[in-house]
């Protein structure tokens, strides 16, 4: 489905994408058949996009974004002028075909021929009266300009003069908001976090960021940046070298690759460090894991904010160090006024915790992912981010289930947390050394022993509380143990032995010389 | 010309090893297990060992080019290289074999484990080999009703089980890359069309945490349907997948 397509190399995607992009623009829209549209619509679109078109399905208030209204003839990714409400046929065409990451709407390509989707394209379009219309004309693209480090660099500018995408997108483009956005329906919006192109609705391709500068993002308040009444307003040239910056945000390294499923630490002979910020974290390895929401018990969650967490680990003779990084648009701090004034008034702190079982089998066995089960208790470290009058915090949980949960005291056991919060980022180190006095109660770790590791996020800006937050099933994490000298001296004993076997068969064998 | 028996078995073992590679590997796309092919090789190795030496000219054949390199010594440069490069060969290994591997461990799990006899839900007890879909008559008795049933239990599906199974029923749902094992496939030829609304009932209402042991119950996302929906809604959505998929339920019939 669209929501987490899997970016496993990004040029190449990107060269697909251009590719793609080249070939819907250039192959002129198909007449399409509103009736057989309507057939396949009622088979396959109906239950989140309704049979008015109105997008109140039944899963529509479980989803953020909910299905598009149809009926109101607002489309976010168009090709047509700022000032043509409808789009393009091919721009239907392709939303379809490719699917909007980041939202429940899929690619359709898999399943449906390209008649199919013409056929829906003509249908759907009749839902505001579009049918009869003549086709709107295409923005006006000028002539591009290619991405270099001084097109970047111009961009840069552009973007932070007036504060004219930051305002919204943040410093660094990860979408930390300063502003509470609702599209036109009420419904919360978040910006893009540019930083992470995998969940554009369309690509990050310039051409493609040039397009959503010029019209907007129709239905939410990103407005046009073309519009000549708009204050912020910029020029064709302009435009590119924005759209070339932004495009140059992409974290390629924060993608999640499926194959990498351990955390593996390094042993250190110093200190482990307290801080997130320490510049020995910059040489572990990092693990990107995805975050999905608990929709699994108790009080489900539906519409998560953050999606992905990446994991690093120090350990020494006598500690174990987790760094654990996660983006999350808004620093909640319950009774600060600013944070409360983008989100609710009843926002509660952002959290994070780490999963692990009490015991490890030698079998496959492990506790339930969700909190354990009766027979197979684990140990929760749950950081929270403090309010006005608290300081963060972690607290330690022995937990068999939701149900079963029992309190300890973390400072006592010897854990303790750092949390920092820059640009739209949390950071957070736990510590905790690696044997503690109640072995029945604490996990011991070992090294050279895959240990089963799962985490969980809270956004308190985003109603995220108690059972309602976003989680990992079950990773591993690996203190790596040193590889000391054992092979290599076995590995130089055979050597040894082999050629001196070799050397006294031949020479028992050799005509003596004479 | 005639290839040299020496050659000859090396062929012979390379063709069985790389055999075995695209019989599993390519053909099955089942990856064999590295332990396994071992055995396997060593099994052949002896076999084909014993097949060239089973004579005494024959085994003199075999092993004329090993004698002549060590014995002849106007291959003097040839032997230098072999007694360089074969103790080289045996060290990388051992030096290979004795890291440490930092691959994850693999877990093998059933993934259609067999149902237990009964299900205890909803405050009762069912009989799994004789319990049957309450609305499947209506597939000939009612048909209008029917397609009814199918659309609410379409909307039961879209509400709760999208998220992980998608919405195509392919198994690809939003969410589904962060789950492991994966949301399962409807569309599959090897899912529910293998299986009956009985055993769908069970493991929809009972969830992964239902699941016996060789399932690996701990690692399944699969929710415990029978806290969120009700028995007739169950009954709905499996009429869902199964019409969606255009596959039909496995009975005891066709057995
Ligand atoms: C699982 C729910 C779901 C299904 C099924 C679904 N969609 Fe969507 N669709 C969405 C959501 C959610 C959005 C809004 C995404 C956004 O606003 O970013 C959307 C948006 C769209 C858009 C608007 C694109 C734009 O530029 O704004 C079109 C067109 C569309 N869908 C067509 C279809 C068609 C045709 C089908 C059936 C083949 C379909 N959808 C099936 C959920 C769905
Ligand atoms: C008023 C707030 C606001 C401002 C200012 C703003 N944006 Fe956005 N932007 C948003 C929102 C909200 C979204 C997500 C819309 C949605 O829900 O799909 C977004 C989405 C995007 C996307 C993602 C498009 C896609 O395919 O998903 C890009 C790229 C983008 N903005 C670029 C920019 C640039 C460049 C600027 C400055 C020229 C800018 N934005 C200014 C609010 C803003
Ligand atoms: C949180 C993700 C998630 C949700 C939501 C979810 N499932 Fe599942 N489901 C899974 C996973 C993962 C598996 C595979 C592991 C297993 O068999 O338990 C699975 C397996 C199944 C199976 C077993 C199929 C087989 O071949 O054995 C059925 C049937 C099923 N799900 C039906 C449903 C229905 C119906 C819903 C909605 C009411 C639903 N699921 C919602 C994750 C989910």
């Amino acid at each position: 489905m669209a929501g987490y397509k899997n970016i496993v190399n990004g040029d190449i995607r990107l060269m697909l994408g251009v590719l793609l992009l080249a070939v819907a623009t250039h192959s002129p829209a198909k007449p399409g058949d509103a009736e057989q549209g309507e057939q396949i619509y009622s088979r396959r679109c109906v239950l989140c996009h309704s049979d008015e078109g109105d997008g109140l399905g039944p899963a529509a208030e479980r989803l953020n974004p909910p299905p598009r209204d149809f009926t109101a003839g607002i489309y976010k990714i168009k090709t047509t002028g700022f000032d043509d409400m409808a789009p393009a046929d091919e721009d239907i065409f392709r939303m379809i075909r490719d699917g909007m990451p980041g939202t429940a709407m899929p690619e359709w390509a898999d399943v449906l021929s390209e008649q199919e989707i013409w056929d829906l394209v003509a249908y759907v379009k009749t839902f505001a009266g579009y049918e009869g219309e003549e086709p709107g004309e295409q923005l006006d693209y000028g002539e591009q300009i290619p991405s270099s480090p001084e097109s970047i660099e111009k961009g840069k500018a552009l973007y932070h003069d007036q504060d004219r995408c930051s305002e919204c997108h943040g410093k660094d483009g990860k979408g930390n908001a300063v502003k509470r956005l609702k599209d036109d329906n009420g419904d919360r919006t978040w910006p893009r976090n540019q930083t992470k192109p995998w969940t554009f609705r369309a690509s990050n391709d310039p051409k493609d960021i040039f397009t959503r500068i010029t019209t907007g993002i129709p239905g939410t308040q990103m407005t046009s940046f073309a519009k000549p009444s708009s204050e912020k307003r910029l020029s064709i040239e302009e435009r590119w070298h924005i759209a070339n910056y932004v495009q140059s945000l992409a974290k390629i390294e924060q993608v999640v690759r499926a194959e990498n499923t351990v955390v593996k630490a390094e042993k250190i002979d110093d200190d482990l460090p307290d801080s997130p910020d320490d510049p020995r974290w910059q040489a572990t390895q990092p693990t990107t894991f995805f975050l999905v929401p608990q929709i699994i018990a108790k009080q489900r969650f539906f519409t998560p904010s953050n999606d992905t967490i990446t994991v690093r680990a120090l350990y020494s003779d006598t500690e174990l160090a987790i760094l654990l990084e996660w983006d999350d648009r808004t620093k909640s701090i319950p009774g600060n006024k600013l944070a409360e004034k983008i989100s609710d008034a009843d926002i509660g702190e952002d959290a994070v915790a780490i999963q692990l079982p009490i015991e490890i089998h030698d079998s496959m066995e492990k506790p339930y992912f969700g909190m354990g089960d009766a027979n197979n208790p684990v140990n929760i470290w749950h950081w929270h981010s403090g309010t006005t009058e608290t300081t963060e915090g972690i607290s330690l949980l022995n937990s068999k289930g939701f149900k079963e949960i029992e309190k300890r005291d973390a400072a006592t056991i010897g854990i303790h947390a750092k949390g920092l919060y820059t640009e739209g980022t949390w950071r957070v180190v736990m510590k905790r050394s690696l044997t503690t006095a109640e072995s029945d109660k604490d996990l011991q770790f070992v090294s050279g022993k895959f240990i089963p590791i799962a985490f969980a996020a809270w956004d308190g800006s985003n109603s995220e509380k108690g059972s309602r937050h976003t989680m990992t099933t079950w990773y591993w994490l690996l203190l790596k143990p040193a590889t000391g000298a054992k092979p290599i001296i076995a590995a130089l004993l055979v050597i040894v032995v082999i050629f001196a076997l070799l050397f006294f068969w031949a020479r028992s064998r050799q005509p003596h010389r004479g | 010309m005639k290839i040299p028996r020496l050659l000859q078995a090396v062929l012979v073992l390379l063709g069985v090893y790389f055999g075995f590679i695209l019989l599993f590997d390519v053909i099955l796309k089942q990856v064999i297990p590295s332990s396994l092919l071992n055995m396997y090789m060593f099994f052949v190795v002896a076999g084909v060992f014993m097949v060239f030496t089973f004579t005494e000219e024959g085994a003199k054949e075999l092993l004329a080019p090993i004698k002549a390199l060590v014995e002849d010594p106007n291959n003097k440069t040839n032997r230098n290289i072999v007694f360089i490069i074969l103790p080289l060969l045996g060290g990388a290994y051992t030096y290979n074999k004795l890291l440490p591997s930092f691959d994850a461990p693999v877990e093998l799990r059933t993934i259609h484990p067999a149902p237990p006899a009964s299900l205890k839900a909803y405050g009762k007890r069912y009989d799994i080999l004789n319990l049957e879909n309450p609305y499947r008559k209506f597939e000939k008795e009612d048909p209008e009703r029917f397609k009814e049933l199918i659309a609410e239990g379409g909307a039961v599906y879209i509400r709760n089980c999208q998220y992980c199974h998608g919405d195509k029923l392919d198994g690809k749902g939003p969410y589904a890359q962060g789950l492991n094992p994966m949301p399962m496939n409807f569309q599959d030829v090897g899912t529910i069309a293998q299986l009956q609304e009985s055993y769908l009932f069970w493991r929809i209402a009972s969830g992964g945490p239902g699941l016996p042991k060789e399932a690996s119950p701990w690692i399944s996302s699969m929710p415990v349907w029978q806290d969120f929906l009700s028995e007739e809604e169950i009954w709905k959505v499996i009429l869902y997948l199964y019409d969606y998929t255009g596959h039909r339920p496995r009975t005891w019939g066709e057995e």
